[in-house]
């Protein structure tokens, strides 16, 4: 075996582990980078042919901007509203309803027919991994009955489907791992279930929760499938307005749509920065566990 | 207290997969009165359609062009993570951004913009490298072949995620003890990285292979199946014909066809790799015991 000393050795695979994260970092800064420059571009810019530096080979403009500040301001912020109205009720919804059963099935045992708590939990997880494809033609049918076609309490309810199986296998792990003493000599102080839950279980099951919470945002701020066969004009949310938009308007005025994109992205992935760690917390612990 | 949960699972998935199997045996069409009992014919109308297996065909490259891909991005960028020591944070926070954007706008910053065939950066770049223009949207295999890089550019991270958890996961020590025995980084890599880390790449392998079946959103966006249908995923055609054409129980059939084919896909790779897996526990077991 050919003598390398340490040192060259460390170096070499220094040079090849930094390698990989820059070229990797630069896979995902390119589609970004165009994303950001194209809302400051116009016509000229565009149309002629491909433009990459701003103030070097085009001049920035605020057309963009104007259109979605401008007049247009009402057609654009409408989805707007619905995407923040739609996930923060369905996720705070799907939180509430899936805390609860987590929490029963974290302490006390069941039984639905051959399944006992593992499975009962297993089940939920299970359920949440079948397509929106088998699932829409039946609600589509419920929601014409009922009236919930193009509402947002319609979309609310369809993404609790996903939301709650998700909660229920998440939290009943996480109340898992908490204690039982507290909640035990809470109890015996003459505490309630309900008020040792809402008292004790649930702030300690804080981080949890926070962690669920924001998947369950993102899950619902860019869900697609539902959202296209559920909402058509009233309760479009933003994903979907983008879509309409890129096949009305494609290849003709991108800073409007790449604007849009942009304000769309922008306040999950500030607010996902900020509380990155509980993003990676409940990814990881969800994907491993599941 | 785990009432509400199971309400809404069930009203919510298990009535509707039912209700959409239910569907499949009649002629339920919106736009047409009068609903019929019809047995298979609907079933085998659809599975002798020349359209069915280009359909499923579509779904199943489209799985096996991005999983493959995003696990091998996955483990590179993972593997050079866990080697760093500067700026590990700071790494793995940004490769966190592309799963906080919705695939929407991931579609249209990278489909519509970027790899737009007469004035996106992409043929631009080949232009000035003398290079021939690609016809990335225009061409059956090439449009599918951008879809898949898409695909992968947004779900790598989900892959680095995980894989990163899984390696910071496992004991130094026997890391240690190899170094003392010798082994240079590509053997410790395939006898000890590699078999510990099964459990972790099944499930992120299993969870990607199930959401690629899924695959709507970015389809929509770039090509809306085209051109021709050589891009259309299955769910496309049950939201697209069986939903917004009206064609229920048609829409039922491709329902349970991709339902089928992804239970059929994930139970495969389950049986083959369990081996693998228990080994892996086997193998933790062993250590342990040491």
């Amino acid at each position: 075996m050919p003598f390398r000393s340490n040192r060259t050795r460390q170096r070499l695979s220094d040079v090849l582990v930094y390698g990989v994260l820059v070229a990797w970092s630069l896979i995902i800064f390119f589609p970004l980078y165009w994303l950001v420059i194209t809302a400051f571009k116009g016509p000229l810019s565009t149309n002629s042919g491909a433009t990459f530096i701003p103030w070097v080979d085009f001049t920035p403009e605020l057309r963009g901007w104007d259109y979605i500040f401008g007049d247009n301001r009402d057609v654009v912020m409408k989805p707007f509203l619905n995407s923040v109205v739609v996930s923060l009720s369905s996720a705070l919804g799907a939180l509430l309803i899936g805390s609860m059963a987590g929490y029963a099935l974290a302490r006390f045992p069941f039984r639905l027919g051959p399944l006992s708590n593992d499975g009962i939990a297993l089940t939920f997880m299970g359920v949440r991994m079948f397509p929106a494809a088998v699932l829409v033609i039946p609600l589509l049918i419920m929601y014409r009955e009922l009236g919930l076609l193009d509402t947002r309490v319609g979309l609310i309810i369809a993404y609790w489907s996903f939301g709650v199986p998700f909660v229920v296998w998440m939290m009943r792990d996480f109340f898992r791992s908490l204690p039982v003493e507290i909640e035990e000599s809470a109890l015996i102080d003459g505490c309630t279930r309900l008020g040792v839950l809402r008292d004790i279980a649930l702030p300690l099951a804080r981080p949890g929760l926070i962690a669920v919470f924001i998947l369950l945002m993102i899950d619902a701020w860019n869900e697609y499938t539902l959202a296209v066969t559920f909402a058509f004009t009233d309760a479009v949310t933003i994903p979907l307005f983008l879509q309409q938009q890129n096949d009305l308007q494609l290849g003709t005025q991108w800073w409007n749509m790449s604007a849009i994109a942009l304000l769309s992205l922008l306040p999950i992935v500030a607010s996902g920065l900020v509380l990155e760690r509980y993003i990676t917390r409940g990814l990881t612990f969800g994907a491993i566990k599941g | 207290m785990i009432l509400p949960a199971v309400i809404a699972t069930a009203g919510l998935v298990l009535y509707p997969l039912l209700f959409t199997l239910g569907v499949s045996f009649t002629n339920w069409h919106l736009f047409f009165p009068g609903v019929q009992f019809v047995g298979f014919e609907t079933w085998s109308h659809t599975l002798q359609s020349d359209f069915l297996p280009q359909v499923a065909r579509n779904t199943v490259v489209f799985v096996l062009g991005t999983v493959p891909a995003q696990y091998l991005c996955g483990l590179i960028v993972a593997l050079a993570l866990s080697n760093v020591k500067r700026g590990r944070a700071f790494f793995r926070v940004y490769f966190l951004v592309p799963l906080m954007i919705s695939p929407v706008a991931v579609a249209y910053v990278m489909g519509s913009m970027m790899l737009n065939e007469t004035v996106g950066p992409v043929n631009e770049v080949l232009r000035l490298l003398s290079l021939p223009r690609v016809p990335w949207l225009s061409d059956p295999n090439w449009a599918m072949f951008s879809l898949i890089m898409i695909d992968v550019w947004h779900w790598s991270s989900f892959m680095i995620l995980v894989l990163l958890a899984g390696l910071q996961s496992l004991p130094q020590e026997i890391y240690d003890s190899a170094k003392v025995d010798g082994a240079n980084s590509w053997q410790t890599f395939w006898t000890l990285t590699f078999p510990l880390l099964v459990p972790f790449s099944v499930t992120a392998i299993l969870l990607r292979l199930i959401s690629a079946f899924k695959v709507l959103d970015i389809i929509k966006v770039v090509t809306n199946g085209g051109p021709g249908r050589s891009t259309e995923s299955l769910t496309m055609t049950v939201i697209d014909t069986g939903v917004r054409g009206g064609d229920l129980a048609y829409g039922a059939v491709m329902a349970y066809v991709l339902l089928v084919l992804m239970l059929t896909f994930s139970g495969i790779f389950m049986l083959v790799t369990r081996r693998w897996v228990t080994s892996a526990q086997g193998g933790e077991e062993r250590r342990n015991a040491i």
